[in-house]
């Protein structure tokens, strides 16, 4: 009876009840589709991290990644190239030989990683031959050519073709310089990887820094991103003299941008919620007032505090919760949608986003992982929202109430 | 007495809103025996609604005693009092006090759904009380289709289906035209006699006073003369 009475009570407004609950599905779609965007972006910003920047494991000497100090190689490394290209969830590798140093043009100088590489091992691993704008990525062998980065080369005015002056220090300590020709501009989505790194070959650089064929970087990319916690373990195991990690790790801002982006959108959520529940409390007070006579008259009757207060909560909670499951219909409808679509954000500051690493082509990702909780909250919500309501009501004396 | 219901043993109640006290009851001695059908009458501001409420349990006397069945209701705890309302009385208002959104049926067993009666034991008293005060036809239809003697007929079963110790009728003809009126009358009669259910009304309606068996006069919060027509019930 009572689950009816209360059902029927909110229907007697009808325009009030529809206005709250229509609140309610607005304001848990909004909720519901900042957590998808948050999560797409995310994703988005992993993958790229990913397939373009470290891939999923990276080894190196134990230091190496402190200074960039050449001296720290990778000790046998062709034993190494050996096992990892037969083990069959790897997919790709990439052998680096890196070291800090100096671009300079007669238009300025700048702070670099030089990053020697082999084009096509470089393409599976970090997509580099995607990325480029002007030029071109391969380089003939007699030709000492260098890829920069859009943002370095328009920070140092220089076009392909031109010439430019990398300084650096060698395994036995000695400043060497070396003049390369632009050979090609790439551009990728984290404009900040792009001012400082340049790549030269492999070869070039190995001979610049006095090393035989020895790499400081070994970049992996396996068939699936579930294999990354066995791998890291394996290779760990297996080469204990070397720093193996995971791509959380040696990008560790991501993997924290990743949290804090998760906790900011429950934040917003909650907010979301917390002005819901004062149109739910406003609502609710309101129906209360009205129905002051009637509830006095039911005090009178016999009902006591237990049935009428969960009389009210009854109507809050259906007051709330109808909005839970028209939320969740549109917002599947619409995430899907752009799910498959895309939402391209380039119009809402392309270089910002750019500047934070993030891909301007968004795919909202539905937050499936996080329904139990939204609900949860709402429910929470409801209650919240009640407590005034029940309060009000509980206080009312039947002999006033009653009297008109 | 043996079959007295209520028992008011001098109460008094006086109000103050504004700081001037206002006498609503005083030393107010009152026997009430088991089937009477009983009009406290007197004119606006005389404290019969006062009184109604202090025996109904819904306020308190500042002083005196008032017997229920043998209990002091006087001394209960609120919530002791919420319950001895849902097991011991009966109210009918004024205003019919139905609630709009449940139908003639559903606010009937109200009192018994309160008191967690059995579904069929429910719909068996409350199909019998239709039939007698004629509204069977009409139980599955919501108070607003209803006439305003209809509802308050609706309100008198809703008093009865729980089969109180006695009802309480505060001014229950004071919305109703002469013929529903009588209508009603007629009928809380005929349950008076069929159920020797116990009635107490407040009012200034002749046509009620007319057709009480007892009529106690309120003039100032005081009992100034308590009659009883010993002729048979027409």
């Amino acid at each position: 009876m009572i689950i009816r009475l209360a059902w029927r009570n909110i229907w007697r407004n009808k325009m009030r009840s529809m206005v709250i609950i229509a609140s309610v599905t607005a304001g848990l779609f909004a909720g519901m589709a900042i957590m998808a965007l948050y999560k797409g972006m995310m994703k988005s910003r992993i993958r790229t991290v990913i397939d373009t920047e470290t891939g999923h494991v990276q080894l190196h000497a134990k230091g190496f990644m402190g200074d960039l100090d050449p001296k720290l190689f990778i000790q046998g490394d062709e034993k190494m190239i050996a096992f990892l290209s037969g083990d069959k969830s790897i997919k790709a590798i990439a052998q680096r030989t890196i070291t800090a140093g100096m671009v300079s043009t007669p238009n300025g100088s700048s702070g670099v990683s030089i990053i020697g590489i082999s084009p096509v091992e470089e393409t599976n691993v970090s997509g580099l031959g995607k990325k480029m704008r002007e030029g071109k990525m391969d380089w003939p062998p007699k030709t000492r050519g260098i890829l920069m980065g859009k943002k370095l080369a328009k920070k140092l005015k220089i076009a392909v073709g031109e010439k430019v002056v990398i300084t650096m220090t060698d395994t036995a300590d000695n400043l060497i310089s070396s003049a390369y020709r632009m050979q090609g501009i790439y551009q990728s989505a984290n404009a900040p990887l792009d001012e400082v790194n340049v790549y030269i070959s492999r070869k070039d650089l190995q001979d610049m820094l006095g090393l035989s064929n020895q790499v400081h970087e070994i970049a992996i990319v396996l068939q699936d991103d579930t294999l990354l916690n066995h791998t890291v373990q394996q290779l760990a195991h297996q080469y204990p003299s070397l720093a193996v990690e995971s791509w959380k790790e040696i990008s560790p801002e991501t993997s924290l941008m990743a949290e804090t982006v998760d906790t900011l959108s429950y934040i917003i959520l909650v907010i979301i919620l917390i002005a819901l529940s004062f149109g739910i409390m406003n609502t609710m007070m309101m129906s209360i007032l009205e129905r002051r006579h009637e509830i006095g008259m039911m005090m009178a009757l016999g009902m006591g505090r237990s049935p009428l207060l969960i009389l009210i909560m009854t109507e809050t909670f259906f007051l709330t919760l109808t909005g839970i499951p028209i939320a969740l219909a549109i917002g599947t409808t619409v995430i899907e949608h752009y799910a498959k679509k895309g939402m391209d954000l380039s119009g809402m500051g392309k270089e910002m986003m750019e500047s934070f690493g993030f891909e301007t082509m968004i795919y909202p990702d539905f937050p499936s992982d996080k329904i139990g909780f939204i609900i949860l909250l709402v429910f929470a919500t409801a209650l919240v929202s009640s407590i005034v309501p029940i309060l009000k009501s509980l206080r009312l004396d039947p002999v006033s109430a009653l009297q008109k | 007495m043996e079959n007295t219901v209520i028992d008011t043993h001098n109460i008094s109640k006086t109000y103050d809103p504004t700081g001037i006290p206002v006498p609503a009851i005083r030393n107010v001695h009152m026997h009430i025996a088991k089937g009477e059908f009983v009009a406290l009458v007197g004119p606006s501001g005389s404290g019969k609604t006062t009184l109604l409420n202090m025996i109904g349990g819904l306020d308190h006397p500042d002083s005196g005693n008032i017997i229920v069945n043998g209990t002091d209701i006087t001394s209960m705890q609120s919530a002791d009092l919420v319950k001895f309302r849902l097991h011991n009385i009966g109210f009918v208002f004024q205003a019919f006090n139905l609630i709009p959104v449940l139908t003639a049926k559903e606010n009937a067993e109200f009192i018994m759904l309160l008191q967690k009666e059995k579904k069929a034991k429910r719909e068996e008293r409350i199909d019998v009380l239709f039939k007698q005060v004629g509204l069977i036809d009409k139980k599955n239809i919501r108070p607003a289709q209803l006439s305003g003697g209809q509802q308050q007929r609706v309100a008198v079963v809703r008093a009865l289906a729980s089969k109180p110790q006695f009802v309480l009728a505060d001014e229950p003809t004071a919305n109703l035209d002469s013929a529903a009126a009588f209508n009603l009358l007629d009928m809380m009669a005929k349950l008076n006699k069929e159920e020797n259910m116990t009635f107490i009304f407040s009012t200034h309606d002749q046509r009620v006073i007319e057709r009480a068996r007892r009529v106690i006069t309120l003039v100032d919060g005081q009992i100034v003369s308590d009659t009883t027509d010993h002729t048979p019930l027409k």
